[in-house]
């Protein structure tokens, strides 16, 4: 798995992926690139997530926090601080509220941690929407000083290849190593001499420092943004879906969950936009019953797998029906 | 005598009302060969979990290679070259073999230069015996090999001094004494203090220079073995007092 041809390949594939993704805007439909952006982010949010919560299996709530907190850095440092700046900005302020968020919550596991990053997340917004109201008075602000929108696309695809990259190379690296062994047993990994609450800490943040510079990113595009709509807990739960339906701990399967599901939202919001969520929901019980290991756990043998399976539900289901008759 | 490695003064453990460990004194020399024993509940397995850093202790001193270590976090007594098994095998499962073994060398085991047979993965995989297994994953090889394998682990942080927590429980009377060839090997060979819990005492008495005793949380006796089965208190402990009544 860490061998020098699958490094070769990881990074092939991804340099085809990031050519094809640089081409689109010269060919595609205005709505095409605009649908390849929110893909995109979505790329860059479950790539880094997965990269921490999916070797450690601590599974974090919290991307929408840092999504909030780069997307307000922006609108309040973009007129003093060049484009460049202000995204490195969002992710180092981002990475700070995860350090102190990581000290309070990650000693906790499982739903815990779930549950406290998820309120530390609403405690975030909240704290924004009191400090706008009491000392800026607004409610939301206005971004005036606004990139071209081939800059915005340039730089989420940036920042998509970026998290792929980083996991590309996280995964040979001893720092991948003490976070899959976190993953597996923390305490075991702690025996063997890992300082594990220095490797969480670390981890957190590179992830959260992801989420402050997609979110710095994207803020422009909304042109006026409010606490509601970039600390929306939604962002979190499609990062995580994304990344869970794509299988967490695997290196491609965010990015391809990405795409499919992008496309997929989009699809069913213009067809059918009445069971829209509906499928939705449908589609994830099904991964979690069925592909527990994601979408790019997916394999030929998989396949026959379901059809040998149906194949004997059908013949048990026959023979009950031959009893009985 | 060789020079004390570890230290322990008074370690005390208490889990709310409970007193699992009660001032427990002990001291363990280099390249020693030491067996704890004690009836179920006596407090062997927190006391082992006191001196390797997985719980820290309620009160008590400890000191291991100079440095004072009570009371810090697991991968500090891992530096300090403590190292050890548990008693139910904690291998990474979806690892292979040999990239457990990786794992302690590239953490605790990386700074420090290790003997001849802890040089890398592989002389350490034939230390242990596990060398055709190192492409298979850990979930896949048997219960006795991962507890051989937890050994390899521990090994591979090229530790001073090896606790092991029931190694031989539930093996084989052939697997025992492999395993207790094992053990004496790793102490002569690659001069590591070796301090062994088990819970069947006749198997740990033959092999060991010197038994610490724990009955109820308390330190009872210390000694080499045949003075440890003479102790009238270590008798009663283990047997009651129906062998008194026998005598009389």
């Amino acid at each position: 798995m860490n061998s020098r041809p699958t490094l070769v390949r990881d990074l092939l594939v991804l340099l085809a992926f990031a050519g094809w993704a640089l081409a689109l805007p010269h060919y595609g439909s205005e709505f095409m690139v605009s649908m390849a952006l929110t893909c995109l982010m979505y790329v860059a949010l479950s790539s880094s997530w997965g990269l921490f919560c999916g070797s450690t299996r601590y599974m974090s709530l919290a991307t929408s926090a840092f999504f909030g907190v780069g997307a307000y850095t922006s609108a309040v440092f973009l007129g003093q601080l060049s484009w460049v700046e202000s995204i490195a900005l969002g992710a180092a302020l981002s990475a700070v509220v995860a350090v102190l968020m990581g000290l309070a919550v990650l000693h906790l596991r499982g739903t815990y941690f779930a549950v406290l990053t998820f309120g530390m997340t609403e405690l975030i917004m909240y704290a924004v929407i009191y400090f706008e109201k009491r000392y800026s008075g607004t409610v939301g602000r206005v971004l005036t000083v606004v990139p071209e929108n081939d800059v915005i696309y340039l730089t989420v695809l940036l920042l998509a290849m970026l998290a792929v990259l980083l996991s590309i190379l996280l995964r040979r690296s001893r720092f991948g190593l003490a976070l899959m062994g976190i993953g597996a047993d923390e305490q075991r990994a702690q025996t063997l001499g890992v300082n594990t609450r220095l490797i969480k800490t670390a981890g957190f943040a590179l992830t959260a420092a992801f989420g402050g510079a997609v979110g710095a990113a994207m803020a422009v595009r909304w042109t006026y943004i409010d606490p509601h709509t970039v600390f929306n807990p939604f962002i979190g739960f499609q990062t995580v879906l994304i990344a869970l339906i794509g299988g967490a701990v695997t290196l491609w399967g965010p990015l391809i969950a990405a795409i499919v599901f992008s496309v997929l939202a989009e699809t069913l919001r213009l067809q059918f936009p009445q069971i829209y969520m509906m499928s939705l929901g449908l589609l994830l019980i099904l991964c979690v019953l069925y592909l527990p290991g994601g979408l790019a756990s997916l394999r030929g043998s998989t396949f026959t797998g379901w059809w040998q399976d149906s194949r004997q539900w059908w013949r048990q289901l026959g023979r009950k029906e031959h009893k009985n008759g | 005598m060789a020079e004390v490695f570890l230290e322990a003064r008074d370690i005390t453990v208490r889990f709310g009302g409970l007193t699992a460990v009660d001032a427990v004194s002990a001291t363990f020399h280099a390249g020693e060969l030491v067996g704890i024993i004690g009836p179920n509940g006596a407090g062997k397995t927190t006391f082992f979990n006191a001196i390797s850093g997985v719980i820290a202790p309620t009160s008590g001193q400890l000191v291991a290679g100079g440095r004072s270590l009570a009371g810090r976090p697991p991968h500090h007594y891992a530096a300090a070259g403590v190292a050890r098994t548990f008693q139910t095998p904690r291998v990474f499962a979806d690892m292979t073999v040999a990239a457990n073994i990786d794992f302690g060398l590239k953490f605790a085991g990386r700074k420090r230069a290790g003997a001849w047979h802890l040089r890398d993965e592989q002389s350490i995989l034939e230390l242990i015996g596990l060398a055709q297994l190192a492409g298979r994953p850990a979930a896949a090889i048997t219960p006795s090999q991962q507890r051989v394998l937890e050994i390899g682990m521990a090994l591979a942080t090229r530790p001073r001094m090896l606790l092991l927590d029931e190694v031989a429980a539930g093996l084989t009377e052939a697997e025992v004494h492999d395993m207790a060839q094992l053990i004496t090997r790793m102490r002569d060979e690659l001069d590591l203090t070796v301090v062994w819990i088990e819970h069947a005492v006749s198997t740990l008495l033959r092999y060991v220079e010197r038994v610490i005793v724990l009955h109820q949380g308390r330190k009872i006796a210390d000694g080499t073995p045949q003075e440890v089965v003479r102790n009238a208190e270590v008798i009663e402990a283990y047997l009651g007092d129906e062998m008194e009544e026998a005598a009389a």
